[in-house]
This record gives C-alpha cells, sequence and structure tokens, in this order.
C-alpha cells in the first residue's frame, strides 16, 4: 500500500452541553426540560428525595422494595395491566434507590410520551403497594442475594463499604437490604416510607428528546401536575467518614481461576474544586487501556483483561445548605487478575502509585487526558438518555444546572502539577483498603508479604 | 393494520438515508449524512468471524482482533487507542460468530484521522505483528475468558449450550472467545496467514455515518484505502445450515457452585434476514421479553417459581438463529416444576397465537429497540454495515423496523408452532453442588473446554 503522513485535524466545530430550561409545576414539582433535535426516544428521569439513610432502623431495603413496587399497580391498573399498558407505549421504566434518593426512569418513543408519562403520574399519585405485590417483590428480592453473594464484583464492592464506613452509617450496609432486614418488609413499611419522604415538592422531574411538536406544558400539567402532597423541606444530608486505614480483606473463593480486586477510599465530590484535577489525574492512572496502570498490568504483563480507577459520588450537599458541603466519592481501583498472578499484580499496581507520586504526570499525559475527556463531550451525550442522567445527577447532589458545561472549560485549564497532586492525593499507597476476593489458600501468603497493610481473611 | 400503531411517521427510518460505493479494490462503502451533533462513526466489518476458525484453533479470529490494536506500519504500540482517544474519540472492536467489527467515533473534523488508523492497519498490519504482542495479548484473551466466563456463576453456560445446540464439528458448535488449549496453540504464524486470508479491503464494509462531507469523505477513503492490495485467497466459512427441526431434545445437567438452580434452553429458529426469523423475534418477545410476557407473568408473578424468566434472540445468518430461555429458580424450586410450566405455556401460545394486544406490545418494544440502535451515529454504522455485509444491502437496515411492525399474528403462531417445541431445543439444567472444591473437575476438563465462546462474544 501506499503511505500518506498522518492527517491534521480540521477546524472543530463548537458544541456545548445543552443547558435546560428550568421551572416549576404548581404542586410544587420541579421541572428541568431540554430539547434535543432528532433524538425520537425520550428520557425523563425523575428524582426523589428519598435517601437510604431515611430507611427505619432495620428496615434496610425498604426504599428499593418501594422503588420497584412503584411500577406494580395502581389505583386504575392491577401490576399485569400496569406492565401491559406501559410495554404497549414501547416504554422502559426502572426506579432504582441509592444513597441520594430514588430515580425513576422513563425512555419512550415522543409520540407515546403523553401515555407513558400519565402512567408514571399514576404511579407516583396512587401507588396500590399490594399485600401480595409486595409480598412477591420481598420474597425475590430475597432470591437476588444469593446471586450477588456468588458474583465477584458485587461481593467485594459488598466488602469494602462494610470496611470504609462505620457501622452505624448506611453507607457500610448493602444498598438493597439483607437477609434479615428485607424479610421483615411489608406493605405497610412500604407505604408508610412513601408517604413519609414521596412527593412533588422534593421532586425533580428531567426530560430530554425531540419535543417538535409536544405541548409539554400542557402535557406535564395532565400527567405530573395531577401528583399533589403537602410541602416539605429537604432532608438534611448529615457528613461520610471512612476508615481507609491500609489494610487487606480476602474474600475467600476457594479454587477461584482469577482474583477480584477493588482497592478503595473516600475523596473530593464535585463541589469541592479539587474534582477538575482529580479527574484528569485519575484518568491518567487508570481511565483506560493506555492510562498507568493498564500499560503495565495489562499491555506489558498481561495479568488481566483490564483495570480501572475511578471516582463515583456517594451523596453531595450543596456548602450553602443548612448541613454544609457534607458530600463524598468512592476512590477506587478494580479489576480482576489470574489467581497466580495476585501477589504480582499488585506489587506493580503499588508501584506504578509510588512512581506517580515520586515522578508525577507528563506534560503530555495531561494533554492527551484533556483532549480525550474534553473532545469525547459530544459522543457521551448524543442521546437524550445520556443528558437527562447527567441533569439529574447535578440535581441529585446539589450542583447548578450548568455544571457539566462549565466542568469541560475547567478540565482544559487544570494544568500537569495540579493534576498530580489530585491523583496522588486521591490515590495514596498506605491509605488505601484493598478488597480481594479469590482464592485465600494460594494468595494469602505472597500478598501478606507486600506489606501493603495487615491481612485478614473473611469467608461467605 | 400492524402499521397502524408505529412510533413514527417513517417507522424508524426517521428520514434517513444512506449511498454506496465501491473501490477498485473491492472495499464496499456507505456514507450516511446526519448533521445534528458534530460527531462521525466510522465502521468497518470484516466478513470473518469464529465460524471461520478451523479445528484447533478456536478463538483465533478473536485474539487476532486484539492484535489489530498493537500497532501498524506507521502507528507505533498502543498507538491506535492513544491517537483516537487523545482527538477526543473512543474506539474498539469486536468478534461474534459471522464477522469482526471495527469502530470509532470521533469529533467531526478528526474523521480523516480514524480513516487513517483504520486504512493503516487494514494495509500494513503484519509489519508492526511481533511475538512480544502476540504473548501479551495471547495473557490478556486468556484473563478476558476467566472474567467473563470461567469466574461468574453459570458463565460458561453458553458455550454450553452453542455446543449442545450445533452438532460436533458445525462451524457454530464454538464460541468466538475460544478454549484455553487453543489459544495456548495458536502460533505467531497462524495470526499471519489469519491476516492474509481474511483482512482484505474486498472481504470488508466501511461505513461512515454522521456529520460529514459525502465527497470529502469518499476522496479521503480513496486516498487511504485504495493504494491497499485486493485478496482472494478466502475460503468461504463450512455450510452451516441445518434441518428445520433438530429432532429430540438434547440435554445437559451440570452439577456446580451456582447460587440457585437453573433452565436455560436454545430452540433452533430461522436463519436472520428472513421474515420468519422476524416472526420469531415477535413470539419470544410475547412470550419471554419485558414484564409483562407470559413466561414472566407465569413463573415470576403468578407461580412465584422464578426469580427470572426471560426469552432473549440471537440473530444468525449462517446459520440457525437460537431462541434463548433463561429461568433462574425461586428458593427450593425444582427444575421439573419449571421446565412443565414453561411447555405448558409454549403449547398453549402455539395453539392459540398472540392476542392483538400482545402483538402491539412487542411490535412497540422491538420498534423502540430500533429507534435506539438508530438514534447513534455508531448505531447506525454498525447496522449499516452488517445488512452490507450478511444480506448485501446495507439499505435494508433503514427499513427493518418496518418489516417487523409488517409481520402477522398468524405469522408468529407458525413459527412458535412449528419451531418451540420440546424436540427442537437443547437444554441445561444447572444443580448447585455445596462449595470448596476446586472448580468441579467434572465439568472444566479439556474436553468441555474445547467447546466455547461469547454472547455478542469478546470485546475488545
Amino acid at each position: 500500500m501506499q503511505y500518506h503522513p498522518q492527517p491534521a485535524p480540521g477546524t472543530a466545530r463548537p458544541w456545548a452541553f445543552p443547558a435546560p430550561d428550568r421551572g416549576a409545576l404548581p404542586n410544587g414539582l420541579t421541572v428541568l426540560r431540554c430539547h434535543r433535535p432528532g433524538q425520537q426516544v425520550v428520557a425523563v428521569e425523575i428524582f426523589l428525595d428519598a435517601p437510604l439513610d431515611a430507611e427505619p432502623e432495620g428496615l434496610d431495603g425498604v426504599a428499593t422494595i418501594m422503588s420497584r413496587a412503584l411500577s406494580e399497580g395502581t389505583d386504575k391498573h392491577t401490576a399485569e395491566e400496569f406492565a401491559a399498558e406501559l410495554e404497549r407505549c414501547g416504554a422502559t421504566l426502572d426506579a432504582h434507590a441509592d444513597h441520594p434518593g430514588v430515580r425513576v426512569s422513563l425512555e419512550v418513543p415522543a409520540s407515546r410520551l403523553a401515555k407513558a408519562l400519565g402512567l408514571v403520574a399514576e404511579a407516583l399519585r396512587a401507588p396500590a403497594f399490594a399485600d401480595s405485590e409486595i409480598e412477591r417483590l420481598v420474597s425475590n428480592r430475597l432470591d437476588e442475594i444469593p446471586h450477588e453473594q456468588a458474583n465477584p464484583a458485587r461481593r467485594a464492592a459488598k466488602q469494602l463499604s462494610k470496611e470504609l464506613f462505620p457501622a452505624t452509617s448506611r453507607m457500610s450496609r448493602p444498598r438493597q437490604g439483607t437477609e434479615e432486614t428485607v424479610e421483615r418488609i411489608d406493605s405497610a413499611a412500604v407505604r408508610a416510607f412513601f408517604d413519609a419522604h414521596v412527593r412533588p415538592s422534593t421532586a425533580t422531574a428531567v426530560v430530554v428528546g425531540d419535543l417538535t411538536g409536544i405541548d409539554l406544558d400542557a402535557l406535564l400539567a395532565d400527567t405530573l401536575g395531577d401528583w399533589s402532597g403537602e410541602a416539605a423541606e429537604s432532608r438534611p444530608v448529615p457528613p461520610i467518614t471512612a476508615d481507609d486505614t491500609g489494610r487487606v480483606v480476602i474474600v475467600d473463593r476457594p479454587g477461584a481461576v482469577q482474583t477480584q480486586l477493588l482497592i478503595g477510599r473516600i475523596g473530593a465530590d464535585r463541589h469541592d474544586s479539587v474534582w477538575p484535577a482529580q479527574v484528569l489525574g485519575t484518568y491518567c492512572l487508570g481511565g483506560t487501556l493506555t492510562s498507568r496502570l493498564d500499560r503495565v498490568l495489562r499491555e506489558e504483563k498481561g495479568y488481566t483483561y483490564g483495570v480501572r480507577a475511578f471516582a463515583q459520588v456517594l451523596r453531595s450537599s450543596a456548602p450553602g445548605s443548612a448541613s454544609g458541603a457534607t458530600g463524598a466519592a468512592m476512590l477506587a481501583i478494580s479489576g480482576s487478575v489470574d489467581t497466580e498472578s495476585t501477589e504480582p499484580a499488585l506489587k506493580d499496581l503499588w508501584t506504578v502509585l509510588r512512581t506517580l507520586a515520586a515522578e508525577g504526570l507528563t506534560d503530555e499525559e495531561r494533554e492527551t487526558a484533556v483532549q480525550n475527556l474534553v473532545g469525547v463531550a459530544p459522543l457521551k451525550f448524543e442521546t437524550a438518555a445520556s443528558v437527562a442522567g447527567t441533569l439529574a445527577d447535578q440535581v441529585e447532589q446539589h450542583l447548578p444546572d450548568d455544571y457539566q458545561a462549565h466542568l469541560y472549560a475547567r478540565l482544559a485549564e487544570t494544568g500537569t502539577v495540579e493534576a498530580t497532586a489530585a491523583v496522588v492525593n486521591a490515590f495514596p499507597g498506605d491509605r488505601l483498603v484493598t478488597i480481594l476476593v479469590g482464592d485465600a489458600a494460594r494468595i494469602e501468603e505472597p500478598v501478606r508479604a507486600l506489606g501493603i497493610g495487615d491481612v485478614s481473611v473473611v469467608t461467605g | 393494520m400492524p402499521m397502524g400503531h408505529t412510533a413514527t411517521a417513517q417507522a424508524g427510518s426517521g428520514g434517513l438515508t444512506a449511498t454506496e460505493h465501491r473501490l477498485a479494490n473491492g472495499l464496499r462503502v456507505v456514507l450516511s449524512e446526519d448533521h445534528l451533533t458534530p460527531v462521525a462513526a466510522v465502521c468497518l466489518w470484516y466478513d470473518v468471524g469464529s465460524r471461520h476458525e478451523v479445528e484447533g484453533r478456536t478463538g483465533l479470529a478473536h485474539l487476532f482482533e486484539h492484535l489489530m490494536f498493537q500497532g501498524s506500519g506507521q502507528v507505533k504500540g498502543n498507538g491506535h487507542f492513544e491517537l483516537v482517544q487523545g482527538a477526543g474519540g473512543s474506539l474498539n472492536g469486536t468478534t461474534s460468530f459471522e464477522r469482526t467489527n471495527y469502530f470509532e467515533t470521533m469529533p467531526t473534523h478528526q474523521l480523516e484521522l480514524a480513516l487513517w488508523l483504520e486504512a493503516d492497519r487494514m494495509g500494513s498490519l503484519l509489519a508492526a505483528l511481533d511475538e512480544e504482542s502476540m504473548e501479551n495479548q495471547r495473557d490478556v484473551v486468556k484473563n478476558e475468558r476467566r472474567q467473563r466466563y470461567d469466574n461468574v456463576p453459570y458463565g460458561t453456560a453458553f458455550e454450553k449450550l452453542t455446543a449442545l445446540a450445533y452438532p460436533e464439528g458445525h462451524p457454530y458448535h464454538h464460541t468466538p472467545i475460544g478454549s484455553m488449549a487453543d489459544l495456548d496453540a495458536a502460533t505467531l504464524e497462524d495470526a499471519r496467514t489469519f491476516f492474509r486470508t481474511y483482512y482484505a479491503p474486498n472481504n470488508a464494509v466501511l461505513s461512515v455515518v454522521g456529520d460529514i462531507d459525502p465527497e470529502q469523505t469518499l476522496a479521503w477513503v480513496e486516498k487511504y484505502f485504495g493504494s491497499i492490495p485486493s485478496h482472494d485467497g478466502k475460503q468461504p466459512p463450512r455450510d452451516g445450515t441445518l434441518p428445520e427441526i433438530i429432532g429430540e431434545q438434547l440435554r445437559e445437567e451440570v452439577h456446580e457452585e451456582v447460587p440457585a438452580r437453573a433452565l436455560m434452553a436454545a430452540y433452533r429458529l430461522p436463519h436472520d434476514g428472513t421474515r420468519a426469523c422476524d416472526a420469531a423475534d415477535l413470539a419470544l418477545t410475547v412470550l419471554g421479553g419485558g414484564e409483562s410476557s407470559r413466561l414472566h407473568n407465569r413463573l415470576v408473578r403468578r407461580d412465584r417459581t422464578a426469580v427470572a424468566a426471560g426469552f432473549g434472540l440471537l440473530r444468525l445468518a449462517g446459520a440457525p438463529s437460537l431462541g434463548w430461555l433463561d429461568v433462574k429458580t425461586s428458593g427450593g424450586v425444582e427444575v421439573p416444576e419449571i421446565e412443565a410450566a414453561v411447555d405448558e405455556e409454549l403449547a398453549r401460545f402455539a395453539a392459540e397465537g398472540p392476542t392483538p394486544e400482545e402483538m402491539e406490545r412487542a411490535q412497540a418494544q422491538l420498534e423502540r429497540e430500533w429507534l435506539d440502535r438508530l438514534g447513534t451515529v455508531a448505531g447506525r454504522a454498525d447496522e449499516l454495515c452488517r445488512f452490507a455485509v450478511l444480506f448485501g444491502d446495507p439499505q435494508l437496515a433503514l427499513t427493518a423496523v418496518r418489516r417487523v411492525l409488517d409481520v402477522t399474528a398468524e405469522e408468529v403462531q407458525a413459527v412458535a408452532k412449528a419451531q418451540l417445541r420440546p424436540d427442537n431445543r437443547a437444554v441445561l439444567v444447572y444443580e448447585p453442588v455445596e462449595s470448596a472444591e476446586p472448580a468441579d473437575a467434572a465439568d472444566t476438563d479439556e474436553t468441555d473446554a474445547d467447546d466455547t465462546d461469547a454472547h455478542e462474544g469478546a470485546g475488545k
């Protein structure tokens, strides 16, 4: 073939993260809307201020059961009818409970938005919470728990939360409850949680998609506008504390062919001015296949299919709120390595961290990371669902609607020194809790010799 | 009227068009313009998948796909990843039974770079391919296999069922991930021969979709790909056709450390690209797609014998498609009880056919899935390649949803009656064993490890 020199880029066409219109319905529901031409599948995200720490003592999982029960029948439709009507619209509806609150996510072709939104409004206004449906959801949830225990990545995440957070904190315990707490949940508990925490005045609906020809005001008035409830203040957000004393916990899996690694602690959230630098630095450490970790662990040594470093916000509140800025993100490195390579992989991983702390990032690394993180924005936010998801994340983290739009400018302004400082602070080699789900008989002794902290072994 | 309830005027094509071109060296090119977002997708399908592999070299197509990211004539080391990501793009490759695809989504002004990169590796991969990358990626792929299949509960179900459903010696008897023994046996010379045989412009389709100038794009394609010589050494894959009905129930019982009993089955169904395959898709959706399906209502809601129950369709063009049943049992429920209920529902469906409401729901669900797939430039580029490679006409991608909406209830009933029968399936039953022997030698010996795979199979 004839070789040609690498082409130079053309002129970039400007792109900005979309700015939503913010408003409110007479019932107090906050509404964010955003017209995205060509996106025929409309995404609706509803955030309910019903956080996990509001669950009553001993009833962990009630927020999850309530979320699932929202689509299991109303005052007008039985559970089976409700599911059938939604699917007749070609819609999908998911609801899940997490630390900041409950998220209800609808996706539906634009032409059927009115009908589907009517069903969602019905679910929020008058959920049936029938005894038999709640019993079924509870027993279904109990059946799911052993499947999660058996999954190495899920099992590792559960153990890390238990290690990091004090036993009194809701964050130390599984988001969807344990066998012991879930089996106590009944329809009365679900109803009580709903009555106490779900109301339009503390909820926000985000609607994104091609809204051409849709009278959204009239549509909202006829659907979510019909939902009523007493006004209430947002709940105060308790501070998050964690014990990141460097240590290793092995969850024993005799015979496992791989070891699942999850190495973490907590750190800054999006309200902290260090966030853009932390995003950049974390990307350089483990954002992709050409980042520092995979360059060694995958592309040089072949120990793994891939290891990633990431920051995931657990819960946030605005500095100006009553409780002040109390948020945090989970900072973690995750992946799996073949059993034999567990010790050498961990050794290399710590060498990468120590080298980074000693020598810092290079300007070239920082430049590539900025180009990627800023450049991929138009592709990342091509669909309505991705835009709606980010807008709703901003709402639940008490961030302004233009946060994401400004983040790109801040990333571009962040220098190599700041990014280095942020990632070194985020992942200090002596303040990381390491969870290993693997064959203790084969990995315990070699890992102990590494000196990355005390080693203990648990089962189950 | 099947068309009476479509969600959009043009039923999914959304006014999209595509043009087709062919270079002198045989490379087929499909272009589709859409200027809503400043991004462009490049997708390249090579007409080679695991069905082309020979005995003793399972997994070679996928291992080779990894080698395509290890540098080429003018691109050093991980340059394919570094250059695309540094330009604000994203990229990957995947391998399935029937094809291998490579794709980049780029900001518009970086489109030329992606074309240059794809041409460079199509024309000059062997200049960079060496023993070191071969050894490294062999280890990476073996860890991919462990992570995705061997170290997760039920992880090898797909390869076990595939091996049952397609007879010994059939090109689809093994799955794209390949066996550990064959991955170990592959040599650098195998990889070189594989490239020389299959990676030729006349064995590929290139699509470019999004914010493009078609004339300029075609000029770039001609410039970079035009001098790559065509090559006719390819052997067609072995014939994958089989009788319409298996004629007996094939069965395997697995005793493994899994969290619950499971009933899985693969039904032999019509080839992709036929009207009967679309009818089968609708039948499986009515029976086991979503939360208003017959199996979900029966097993999860009413009998409460299952945690989850559903059907999926693995569409295949060169062999019968597979209808994929997956039921995880609840509590102490035994598999025969589930199996009897499934058979009863299938027999009832074959006798009665779908109700008009069920047809409407299933068509609405499949229509939304199509809108989702065609809603991103990358999804559209992939579908255009799929129809060009497998069925010779990319335009069929733009009308696929119309064909699904055109299917009648009678056709759905007919395919169910003919093929969703106990004597036309391979059944896999999981019985849990108590923990802790080294991974049940009976099920992981070399014989079994020879026939494996991956669902949509094996990413980069």
